[in-house]
């Protein structure tokens, strides 16, 4: 315990000299010249943050060392001070340590983080109404920020949050902001498969008997939801209706619990392919770096869907504007930077890269038209689901 | 405190008014969250709600769950009757080691044990992998009925054999002895002498169980099988809350059908039973049988007890990634565990006993009222419970509202019936000619009460109280709702490695939960029998 703490306040008192220098750089305090010189070289992709900010943890990934690669960093932002009680819709393994992190760098900062799953907090935060004690939600899914969008607890956030992350990956109204993106992929087994025996047309995937009785998927889970969701949105109710009947008569195994057993399951040989969100087979990968596991997508379908995760403050926060900048914190560089490497999602504020064996952002083929607010609609969803026999 | 035996039929004249009060506040708090329920049923609209309810998706999740309750509740009695009867009445070997054994699968908490199956059971689980080398490709399917009443089985069978140990402990076996002088068989004294005198106290774990059936959440979400429970669940995940809500108060509704049902069998039962204070004499001797009978012990509890902890050794020994501090365990999340717990059991014994005293003495309709509607919150999930308490929290006790007050508050509405029960089967064995006899010697009611009935109730009071205690040690879908934001238990760190797919960081907190709950239990049954020996 105690030498976690003072590490991650040693790591802290550099990434705040670090940062000051490099305020100082871009700035351009010292004058042209000289000065500047060395900040030319870090800055050189446009954020002062770059390579100097304070990492969260070592800067060390299962993946290799790593440094910040872009963005904003925190120091450059305005500082916290007050009590924000955050309802945490991600788990605390994942986001703990980032929210620790805000919380020591600022002392005038209280957070009382409070975790659950995303879809209980959003139930919660619904009977609470009026008396919700929550400022901020911080959602694994477009879909439950959706939902609370619908209800009319969100509140609009400020241009300057907004505007850190392309257009498409917030809220058209405001309401809501994507903080690190998610994208769906087909894990599979190398031993069995290889990337070209995998369709690029998710509507081909019925009719691909390398699949049979060993493609999984788990269908109680939210994300899995979503990528029905999405399809039903993007190809109709009887199209999705038919897909998931070709599915089960292919022999799809809806056992799992969730995506990271579904992507386990393909790497022990299992499953030889699966459905699930991309970092799960990161996951697996950074525990068994030989696993028989590598990722495919499927071209511009809800096969390819780019979720996110994101925030959104509530209408009852006690004082919008600390709730705003908390938001704010976390498109920061450091962590965006902290989401690559500790979650293996895509950061969305550019500049930012990626970790481990992906793709980049830009070399996505998600679907065309597809407003992720619209991934709150589960209830027609789960009816499909249940009616076809899978829930 | 009156002692006399009343037989009024359905009036209440006769009841000692500030039991009564007391009783019926009691009542009125623990139904009180179902005006939460109504309120956001009343949501749904009256048409739509028609539709919902009668469509044949929720008639099958009715007949579902109204089969697997019947099918639990049915093994558990015969598992845990003959048990109880085995380690109280007979020269089993190692009595009080089996003893403490079959208790302990009430420990485990049910959807860990239902995880454990499926990852040991499943189609490719671990089980298959031993066997793989002997060229077992597949095992028989675990999910569904079977797999959700196996488990559900396993870890609800402790209520019947609890209650009925206690009933088989303070039996006044003079009577039994008078019967077999009489030439009556073993069987024969046992069916017409014991068990009409332990039938309340069967029928009270009996209930337990069937409630706890209705209720449980994990097991059937993770044995796929479509319980009500599972389809609340799905609704409330798909942001359905008014539907959940309706469901909900279906499951209300079969709950009074299910209480309702229970009185009848109940029936007439004698208001008293035995001569209380009475002897125990020498046990049943089983001869050769003894050997079967150990075996069928060791089934039991090796089946319920050593595949979860099984399951748990080997996730402890895989170990867990390094996740940072999130995951590092602390010694406050016991102590949180243990405090709450203890609140909630003594708690709940305090205001159980005005309810179960009332139920178990007069035959009054309005005291069965109040003791029939503690069972309530019971049958409804802890989710369920949980929403209600956090709209009442916010809309009426907003200081309340998320601190350890309101929480032991849930774990009452939700254990209350478990530590009525078993108080109410004690009341009944207690002869009120002993509390009278004290009175005309110059004791107060009061006073007759603590000298005479307290001691003679207090293994039913002890018995209750840790049923509460074990439970709620147990409990997980209330604590996350409304535990303050910070507070963490040994379930909501389980919960917490788990729900993130960290199951090594899981195994640590579970098996403290398993030590915790398993070192109670052997309290309460060093406990239980102090007066009758």
């Amino acid at each position: 315990m105690t030498d976690h703490r003072s590490s991650r306040r040693r790591v802290l008192r550099l990434g705040g000299a670090a940062g000051l220098a490099s305020i100082a750089g871009c700035n351009g305090v010292f004058g042209g010249g000289s000065g500047s010189g060395s900040g030319d070289d870090n800055g050189g992709d446009g954020g002062g943050g770059g390579t100097v900010a304070g990492q969260i943890g070592s800067g060390r990934s299962p993946f290799g060392e790593r440094t910040i690669t872009g963005g904003v960093s925190m120091t450059e932002m305005p500082e916290l001070s007050g009590e924000l009680t955050l309802y945490s819709g991600r788990g605390e393994p994942l986001v703990g340590q980032l929210i620790g992190f805000i919380q020591d760098l600022y002392p005038d900062l209280t957070i009382r983080p409070r975790y659950n799953s995303a879809s209980e907090l959003v139930n919660q935060i619904e009977t609470e109404g009026s008396g919700s004690p929550a400022d901020v939600f911080f959602s694994v899914n477009a879909g439950s920020l959706g939902a609370l969008k619908d209800r009319g607890r969100t509140a609009e956030l400020p241009t300057e949050v907004l505007d850190m992350v392309p257009d498409q990956f917030h809220d058209p109204d405001g309401t809501w902001i994507g903080t690190s993106g998610r994208a769906r992929t087909i894990p599979y087994n190398t031993n069995a498969l290889s990337d070209d025996e995998i369709p690029d047309d998710i509507f081909a995937f019925p009719e691909t008997e390398a699949f049979r009785d060993a493609i999984g998927c788990a269908p109680t889970y939210s994300s899995f939801q979503a990528f029905i969701t999405a399809m039903r949105a993007l190809n109709g109710e009887s199209e999705t209706r038919e897909w998931l009947n070709g599915m089960l008569d292919l022999g799809l195994q809806t056992t799992y619990a969730d995506e990271f057993l579904v992507s386990q399951a393909v790497a022990d040989g299992e499953l030889r392919a699966g459905f699930a969100n991309h970092y799960y087979i990161q996951r697996v990968l950074a525990g068994r770096p030989n696993a028989p596991i590598a990722t495919a997508f499927t071209e511009g379908d809800a096969g390819a869907i780019f979720n996110v995760a994101g925030a959104a403050v509530l209408d009852t926060a006690e004082d919008p504007d600390l709730a705003s900048a908390f938001v704010r914190h976390l498109l920061s560089a450091e962590a965006q930077d902290y989401f690559a490497r500790e979650t293996f999602e895509y950061p969305l504020v550019p500049g930012v890269d990626p970790i481990g064996r992906l793709p980049s952002i830009d070399e996505l083929n998600p679907p065309e038209g597809l407003d992720l607010t619209q991934l709150s609609d589960l209830e027609g969803t789960v009816d499909l689901l249940r009616d076809v026999g899978m829930l | 405190m009156a002692t006399d035996q009343h037989t009024v039929d359905g009036g209440s004249e006769d009841l000692p008014l500030p039991t009564t009060i007391a009783s019926g506040a009691v009542a009125a708090a623990v139904l009180l969250p179902l005006v939460w329920l109504v309120k956001t049923s009343l949501d749904v609209g009256f048409a739509e709600a028609v539709a919902i309810s009668t469509r044949p998706s929720t008639v099958q999740v009715f007949l579902n769950s109204a089969a697997l309750v019947v099918t639990v509740t049915v093994a558990s009695v015969l598992i845990g009757v003959p048990l109880a009867y085995l380690t109280v009445r007979t020269d089993l070997p190692f009595r009080r080691a089996f003893t403490v054994a079959v208790s302990l699968p009430l420990v485990i908490p049910s959807y860990v044990g239902a995880f454990a199956f499926v990852s040991a059971f499943g189609p490719r689980g671990a089980f298959q992998r031993l066997l793989a080398p002997l060229g077992v490709e597949r095992l028989p399917e675990i999910y569904g009925f079977p797999g959700a009443a196996l488990v559900v089985t396993l870890y609800t069978y402790p209520y019947v054999f609890i209650t009925t140990r206690a009933a088989l402990k303070s039996l006044d076996t003079t009577l039994i002895d008078a019967a077999r002088t009489l030439d009556h068989s073993r069987w024969a004294a046992f069916r017409r002498v014991t068990l009409p005198q332990i039938r309340p106290a069967v029928a009270a774990g009996a209930l337990l169980v069937a409630l706890y059936t209705l209720s449980d959440f994990g097991t059937p979400a993770i044995m796929q099988f479509d319980a009500f429970t599972r389809v609340i669940y799905v609704e409330f995940t798909s942001f359905g809350r008014d539907v959940a809500s309706l469901l909900s108060l279906q499951l209300v509704a079969v709950t009074l059908l299910v209480l309702g049902l229970e009185s009848h069998v109940r029936g007439n039962e004698p208001l008293y039973a035995g001569r209380q204070g009475g002897r125990t004499s020498g046990t049943v001797p089983l001869g050769p049988w003894k050997y079967v009978a150990a075996a069928g012990c060791l089934a039991v509890a090796g089946l319920a007890l050593v595949v979860p902890v099984g399951i748990l050794l080997t996730w402890l020994a895989q170990g867990g990634a390094d996740v940072g501090s999130a995951l590092a365990f602390r010694a406050e999340y016991a102590l949180n565990s243990v405090g709450v717990s203890a609140a909630a059991a003594l708690v709940a014994t305090v205001a159980g006993l005005p309810v179960a005293y009332l139920a178990a003495g007069y035959r009054s309709r309005l005291a069965e009222a109040f003791e029939r509607a503690t069972y309530v919150g019971y049958a409804v999930p802890g989710v369920v419970l949980g929403l209600a308490l956090v709209y009442l929290g916010t809309s009426y006790a907003r200081p309340l509202y998320q601190t350890v007050y309101l929480l032991v508050a849930a774990y009452v509405v939700r254990f209350l019936p478990q530590a009525v029960g078993s108080m109410r089967a004690s009341f009944l064995r207690v002869n009120p000619a002993l509390p009278e006899a004290a009175r005309t010697l110059g004791r107060t009611s009061f006073g007759a009460f603590r000298a005479v009935t307290l001691p003679l109730i207090a293994p039913g009071l002890f018995g209750g109280a840790a049923l509460v205690f074990l439970t709620t040690m147990k409990e997980l879908p209330a604590t996350l709702l409304l535990r303050p934001s910070g507070f963490k238990t040994l379930v909501t760190h389980i919960w917490t490695a788990t729900a993130s797919g960290y199951y090594g960081h899981a195994a640590v907190p579970a098996l403290i939960l398993l030590g915790v709950s398993g070192l109670s239990m052997l309290v309460i049954l060093t406990q239980e029998g102090y007066d009758v020996k």
